[in-house]
């Protein structure tokens, strides 16, 4: 049993916080989520240089195959600098997906999403917001793609598309090139500044080499990405929640109300120390689940707790933080509701529902 | 060097050792002599203990020159583990432990000579005197006195709320010895025999109709002068220091006592039919039975860190605190969704015969309303986790109990 991150594992964290206080510190992280305008290309191109586009991509593909928990201390640092959700989407989820292809498939990819040239982005919801059990779009080997899906992330600038279709028999996977001319993207304004597409797909061809996995027997990739994902996306939730805290603690100090401080009240004493409690449990399943992806342990109940809790909890701190802040939080200009709607943004990828249903089952509910 | 939470082959192989032993000696044969009180380290139980004792599994931790086996930290975190799993009696251990652990620290030549291998036998457990009517959370406010007389310290004082009092060998009975500049000097600590003339020691019966509580009165209680524990005067300052690991060790075995509670609850569940359909299939049952499973899970990673930091003698400032906190109030949420699940049943006591599972639900939600309580309750504990762990800016006004 061991609490100490490596030393390499410390030196990421160190060089994420000082990168990410410089090229995105809150005000910009403020104004990009205002405007709309979404992630910077030269701020993925810098973060690619540090090399953490190519964490997750296997060594001879130019990545260095770090470990989730690696990714976990990583996503920690985005979380807590309201870092849009790119990171987790293409350089976990999807690169676990591309990984699982042929050769030839990877080879074409990955290179280029480890140096930060390209990145994927994943066509999964349906318009009607359903995830994998619910997946309509229908894609055959030798046929075309027809149809929509929503929620999706970065369609506009993203170089490939990874299409979760009805195909085969089960799920297909299809690696699309976003700029196919029959790939249509229209945005939608979000809370949190995320860019989020409505994707059509009129007449692009399903090759076979362009399937991902067998064709028909894609959920199984398409499954393990989004855990290594949700565990990401956790620790993203961890790290903002991490972030909501100490800007909270520090107002509670400095914040003089009936002669002292508000933090001398015991009301708002107590509230920071759920605020505590919170982070730092939620923290324990996030780094247990990573422990276990990275030991070949089966994760899946650890996997579903972490994203469970981490996101009721980190809601949960996010709305105490706004009655310690008072009116101030409400004000656009405060960085609270960013935070607390990055929390929401993350939570939102979290099926509360069907992780719960995997415990139940894991705790032998019959 | 690198996050793991794998507590090592020789743990694992420990804690097969235990369970194996557990198997052979099941818990539930063992007579019972003092009640329950819900924390997980089941009931009162002087056989159980000396059975432990048999084993070498009290002492193995101590320094061999206490008559110890120095074994690892963590033989004692995977014992208590499986023991809670297993609801086994080992009521009276803890209070052992903290006992041996004080005594070791800082307890004269003859109470390490005379006690400690008692203690190794499960032949001496203890009770704790702090609390007393005008002191719970603020215990600087207590009356109970010691004066010298020759080589001996004379008693006179009321102490209040000391588990399990009446059928322990010693209480540790913290008392004030002088008249310091401030209200945290001037205290010492003593251990004094139950069976000392002078002492009285009355039953309180609980909440759930057992006894767990007593009241005990010293008048003109006579000890021994090298019974006094640790430094004369400096009895509360010592206290706190050991404080925290006794924090630790009275709710490391919370969690896995819990996640025993829920085995329970999933398995009324599963048998358990309402309105024709099984109580499992319930989104809600299924969802909150999940959702209380992660929070235990949680816990029982929470006390893996500070185990943890305790064994690396990392210091530790609000995380017992936070821990204990977090502990008792899932165990609340556990209990009161228990009843819940029993519908119509739960309103039935613990010895009616139509009670599930032996009417456990019921003893163990009535046990949990004191956990928040004892040992520094969930209020003081977060002013300690705000101030400590956090560095708010105490309000200046005394010192409560688990600051
Ligand atoms: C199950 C159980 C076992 C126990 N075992 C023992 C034992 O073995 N030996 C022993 O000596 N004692 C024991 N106690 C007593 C225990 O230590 C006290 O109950 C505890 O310290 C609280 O004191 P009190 O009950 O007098 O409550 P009080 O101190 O009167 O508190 C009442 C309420 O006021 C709040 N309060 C008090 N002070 C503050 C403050 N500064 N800030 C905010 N809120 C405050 C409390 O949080 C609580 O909600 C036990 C108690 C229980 C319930």
């Amino acid at each position: 049993m061991d609490f100490r991150p490596t030393d390499q594992q410390r030196m990421l964290a160190a060089v994420a916080r000082d990168f990410l206080d410089k090229r995105w510190p809150l005000a910009v992280a403020q104004d990009v989520a205002r405007d709309g305008r979404g992630l910077p290309n030269d701020v993925w191109r810098e973060l690619a240089a540090l090399g953490w586009a190519g964490l997750r991509v296997p060594g001879d593909l130019g990545g260095s195959e770090a470990s989730l928990l690696d990714v976990v201390l990583l996503a920690e640092e985005m979380g807590r600098a309201a870092f849009p959700a790119r990171y987790v989407t293409s350089a976990v989820v999807a690169t676990a997906i591309i990984a699982a292809g042929t050769s030839a498939q990877r080879q074409r990819v990955l290179p280029a999403m480890s140096a930060g040239d390209r990145f994927a982005t994943l066509a999964l919801a349906e318009p009607d917001g359903s995830g994998p059990d619910g997946i309509a779009l229908t894609a055959e080997v030798g046929r075309t793609l027809d149809g929509v899906k929503r929620f999706v992330l970065d369609a506009d600038a993203a170089d490939h598309v990874i299409v979760a279709a009805r195909g085969g028999g089960g799920v297909t996977l299809v690696l699309v090139d976003a700029r196919h001319p029959g790939v249509g993207v229209s945005s939608t304004t979000t809370m949190a500044g995320d860019r989020l597409f409505e994707v059509t797909f009129a007449g692009v061809p399903v090759r076979a080499d362009d399937v991902i996995g067998p064709a028909g027997g894609g959920r199984a990739i398409l499954d393990e990405a989004l855990a290594h994902g949700a565990v990401a996306r956790a620790a993203e939730i961890v790290g903002t929640a991490q972030r909501i805290l100490d800007l909270t603690v520090e107002h509670a100090k400095v914040r003089v109300q009936s002669g002292r401080p508000i933090g001398a009240f015991q009301a708002i004493q107590h509230a920071c120390a759920d605020l505590l409690r919170d982070v730092e449990t939620a923290r324990g399943l996030v780094y247990h689940a990573a422990w276990r992806v990275d030991a070949g342990r089966d994760a899946a109940t650890a996997i579903a707790m972490a994203s469970a809790y981490a996101g009721t909890r980190g809601l949960a701190v996010a709305r105490r933080a706004h009655q310690i802040f008072g009116a101030m939080g409400y004000s656009a200009e405060h960085p609270l509701h960013l935070l607390h709607k990055r929390i929401h943004a993350a939570s939102v990828e979290s099926d509360r529902a069907a992780h719960l249903d995997t415990i139940a089952r894991a705790i032998g509910l019959a | 060097m690198s996050i793991d939470f794998a507590l090592g082959a020789e743990a694992e192989a420990f804690a097969a050792e235990v369970r194996a032993w557990l198997a052979a000696n099941p818990p539930e044969r063992f007579p019972i002599d003092g009640m329950d009180a819900g924390y997980g380290s089941g009931a009162h139980s002087r056989p159980f203990l000396q059975a432990l004792a048999a084993q070498g599994w009290i002492s193995m931790t101590w320094p061999r020159a206490f008559g110890g086996a120095e074994r690892a930290f963590w033989t004692k975190l995977v014992l208590l583990e499986e023991l809670a799993l297993a609801g086994a009696p080992f009521g009276p251990l803890t209070g052992c432990d903290q006992a041996a652990d004080a005594i070791m620290a800082r307890g004269s030549e003859r109470l390490a000579r005379e006690l400690l291998p008692r203690i190794a036998r499960g032949d001496a457990t203890f009770w704790q005197g702090f609390s007393e009517p005008g002191a719970g959370s603020d215990l600087l406010g207590l009356t109970t006195e010691a004066r010298r007389d020759g080589d001996d310290w004379v008693i006179r004082g009321h102490k209040i709320w000391s588990s399990h009092a009446g059928i322990s060998s010693y209480g540790l009975v913290i008392a004030r010895t002088a008249r310091g500049a401030s209200r945290s000097d001037g205290l010492s600590m003593f251990v004094v025999d139950s069976t000392s003339p002078g002492m009285e020691i009355r039953p309180i019966v609980s909440l759930t109709g057992g006894v767990y509580h007593y009241e005990v009165f010293l008048d003109e209680v006579r000890v021994p002068g090298d019974f006094l524990l640790g430094t004369e005067h400096q009895g509360f300052r010592e206290l706190l220091q050991s404080l925290d690991t006794d924090r630790f060790w009275g709710r490391f075995y919370k969690a896995p006592a819990l996640r025993r509670v829920l085995d329970q609850l999933v398995r009324h569940a599963n048998a358990t039919s309402r309105g024709g359909a099984p109580l499992s299939r319930d989104a809600y049952v299924r969802r909150t039975l999940a959702e209380l499973a992660t929070d235990i899970e949680a816990l029982r990673l929470y006390f893996y860190r500070i185990g943890w930091m305790l064994a690396e003698q990392v210091p530790t400032r609000y995380e017992t605190a936070l821990g204990k906190v977090f502990a008792d109030e899932t165990g609340q949420r556990v209990g009161a969704f228990g009843l819940e699940l029993l519908g119509p049943h739960a309103a039935l006591a613990p010895d009616s015969p139509w009670a599930p599972l032996g009417g456990a639900i019921q003893h163990f939600y009535l046990t949990t309303m004191g956990h928040t309580i004892a040992g520094g309750t969930s209020e003081v504990l977060r002013t300690t986790v705000a101030t400590r762990g956090l560095e708010l800016p105490r309000d200046g006004r005394g010192v409560a109990r688990g600051a």
